[in-house]
């Protein structure tokens, strides 16, 4: 399993930055984080670099969020990917455990590679980062 | 003198002989009667089946008289046959008559008796007289009678009508009780096919030609259809129409079809009626749903902010610590906010504040321009309205104010940073509704992606106070609550207008 140098948080809760700052110092990861409001403005970055090198090793999902939510920014996102093996290890992160999301995230088995409950607690971060 | 060319006749007895030969065949009994003037009768001639008929000796017939009138005949029926005779003695008229006779061996017979009296020269009248066994005929006569009675009986209680229809004529005979149901006297007729299908519902008349045309080319061996029919009242009602092809032609084509017609109106009524209501409720459940949905999702979020919160507070020095207690502020904030809006959702779902008012549409929209007077300064925006000075609507302070207040500062907060915002607010009447369109020329939406949850809380629904899902769902829900609704019209990049359609009565 490749180190995880660097991730993208994509999430409209500008609290949660904060908190997932703060969880990841608290657990010694030193990954560079990057932060994003919504899919669109990750995607605009994303393309504003024009270069896979520099995707992330992993991105954290949110579901819901305004103007791109999870699901459409994984869309926008899988379809502009040329490159599989360069593709990061994405989680979703969401607050509502339902059917609908669960369902959803199995259309995107081969992107995603798991669904979280928030809040997100260091054992989650164990198993994300495989400390 | 020859009779009929026929040699066996040579004189009277040869002629007796002959017409004995003859009578011989006929089983009904010949007899003649000779009525005088001074009342008494006499029986002349009978023929050899009395014997059977009636079931006594020729002589006794002829002699003892009682037999005939009294000791055979049924005792309610003895009147009416003498009287019958009578009247046709009197006026010279056929003797017709049916009676009954109690015969020693064949027990209880019907009998009719026919006569054609002449009167004679002395006075007298003679009877030349034929009585024939009709108890077979008048069995089936009165067995057909009861089935047609109970036929009559079932038709009245079943409430359905008949129809039948000849198909070479094209005509169809309706039944009393089919007339009934259009309104129409109560009394069966024939008319034209053309008269039925003209009196069809034209929304009923492909799917009723289809069902009629595949039962005629043998796809389906019973024909039934639900359709609207004219009344004379001038009014539909739905019937349910049954039957099928009773009769073929020699090449296999159907020349008569049966059925019955039943009203159906009450039961297609309280269907549709059904079909209303569950509209209705699962509406009204899908935005429980949702709204269960806000409170799980929303709720949630910031008790999961909380603990994690917790969780970092344990373990972080001083001076974390105290920036972290500032965040606790925000997730304090924030869930007041998410509480407010639900209240005010809950206060839309239970009506609380639906009273009306007319109100002024241009005079309240200046109100809200004055409290966004700040905002619209800070971003330039150029605002058009065309809204009559006269326009009211009927509608609930609260909610109009809060609706012209969340379209605008949407308009604003998503405007386009590349262009000068603009904003129109136009009034017009469509369908005799009223209706007020907010046009910008900001981000717009991408419908085609977002379309469906506009309006829903499902994904547009966010934690942070500056989201336009919480609006918008609230919006839609007071429109909604006032009778109205909304239509949205969008082009990325373009702008958006939001058309306002305020009550249905207006």
């Amino acid at each position: 399993m490749k180190k995880i140098s660097s991730l993208y948080v994509i999430d409209d809760d500008k609290i949660y930055h904060f908190l997932l700052k703060n969880l990841f110092k608290q657990n010694g990861i030193d990954a560079v984080s990057t932060f994003f409001c919504n899919g669109y403005d990750a995607i605009e970055h994303m393309k504003g670099n024009n270069t896979e090198d520099v995707l992330p090793d992993l991105i954290l999902l949110d579901v819901n969020m305004p103007i791109m939510d999870g699901w459409q920014f994984l869309e926008e996102f899988t379809a502009t990917a040329n490159d599989f093996a360069k593709m990061p290890v994405i989680y979703m992160i969401s607050s509502s455990n339902n059917d609908v999301d669960i369902n959803k995230a199995k259309e995107f088995e081969g992107a995603v590679k798991g669904y979280f409950l928030k809040p997100i607690c260091k054992e989650d971060l164990q198993k994300i980062f495989v400390l | 003198m020859k009779f009929f060319d026929n040699p066996e006749i040579r004189d009277g007895d040869s002629l007796n002989a002959f017409y004995k030969k003859l009578l011989d065949q006929v089983p009904d009994l010949i007899f003649k009667m000779i009525w005088k003037e001074d009342d008494l009768y006499s029986i002349v001639f009978a023929s050899e089946t009395v014997n059977e008929i009636y079931e006594i000796t020729v002589d006794q017939f002829k002699f003892q008289t009682d037999v005939f009138f009294r000791e055979r005949i049924f005792t309610e029926d003895q009147g009416a046959f003498i009287d019958k005779l009578e009247e046709s003695k009197n006026n010279l008229t056929k003797w017709d008559h049916r009676f009954r006779v109690q015969l020693p061996k064949k027990g209880l017979r019907w009998l009719r008796v026919m006569a054609n009296p002449e009167r004679k020269e002395d006075g007298s009248v003679s009877f030349y007289a034929r009585i024939s066994d009709i108890t077979d005929q008048v069995e089936q006569e009165e067995q057909l009678r009861l089935s047609d009675e109970r036929f009559q009986f079932a038709l009245k209680a079943a409430s359905e009508g008949i129809w039948d229809w000849d198909m070479s004529t094209n005509i169809v005979y309706f039944s009393a009780q089919l007339m009934k149901i259009l309104g129409k006297k109560e009394k069966e007729a024939y008319y034209p096919n053309t008269f039925w299908i003209s009196r069809i519902h034209p929304d009923d008349m492909d799917n009723y030609q289809k069902v009629k045309g595949d039962h005629l080319k043998k796809k389906t061996t019973t024909y039934e259809s639900i359709y609207r029919i004219l009344t004379d009242s001038g009014k539909y009602r739905w019937v349910l129409s049954r039957g099928r092809t009773v009769k073929f032609d020699a090449k296999g084509r159907p020349v008569r079809a049966m059925g019955t017609l039943k009203d159906i109106n009450q039961l297609k009524e309280k269907e549709i009626e059904l079909g209303n209501t569950i509209n209705i409720i699962v509406s009204q459940n899908n935005r429980l749903n949702n709204f269960a949905h806000i409170v799980s999702h929303n709720l949630r979020s910031h008790a999961s902010n909380l603990k994690m919160l917790l969780d970092l507070i344990k373990t972080a020095n001083e001076k974390e610590r105290e920036e972290m207690l500032q965040h606790l502020e925000s997730i304090s904030d924030g869930l007041t906010i998410t509480i407010s809006h639900l209240k005010e959702l809950v206060e839309i779902q239970t009506e609380i504040k639906t009273v009306k008012e007319k109100l002024n549409l241009r005079h309240y929209l200046k109100n809200i321009l004055n409290i966004l007077h700040n905002e619209i300064k800070k971003h330039g925006v150029t605002i058009e309205i065309n809204i009559p000075l006269d326009v009211t609507v009927d509608y609930n302070p609260a909610y109009l104010e809060s609706i012209l207040l969340n379209f605008t500062t949407n308009a604003i907060k998503y405007s386009s940073p590349e262009r000068q915002p603009m904003l129109s607010y136009d009034f017009e009447i469509i369908d005799g509704k009223k209706a007020l369109s907010v046009s910008d020329n900001g981000l717009g939406i991408d419908l085609k992606k977002h379309g469906n949850s506009l309006f829903g809380m499902y994904k547009t629904f966010h934690k942070n106070q500056n989201a336009r899902g919480i609006g918008l769902f609230i919006t839609k829900n007071q429109v909604e609550a006032m009778g109205g609704k909304i239509e949205v019209v969008s082009e990325l990049n373009k702008g958006t207008t939001f058309k306002i359609y305020f009550n249905e009565e207006d």
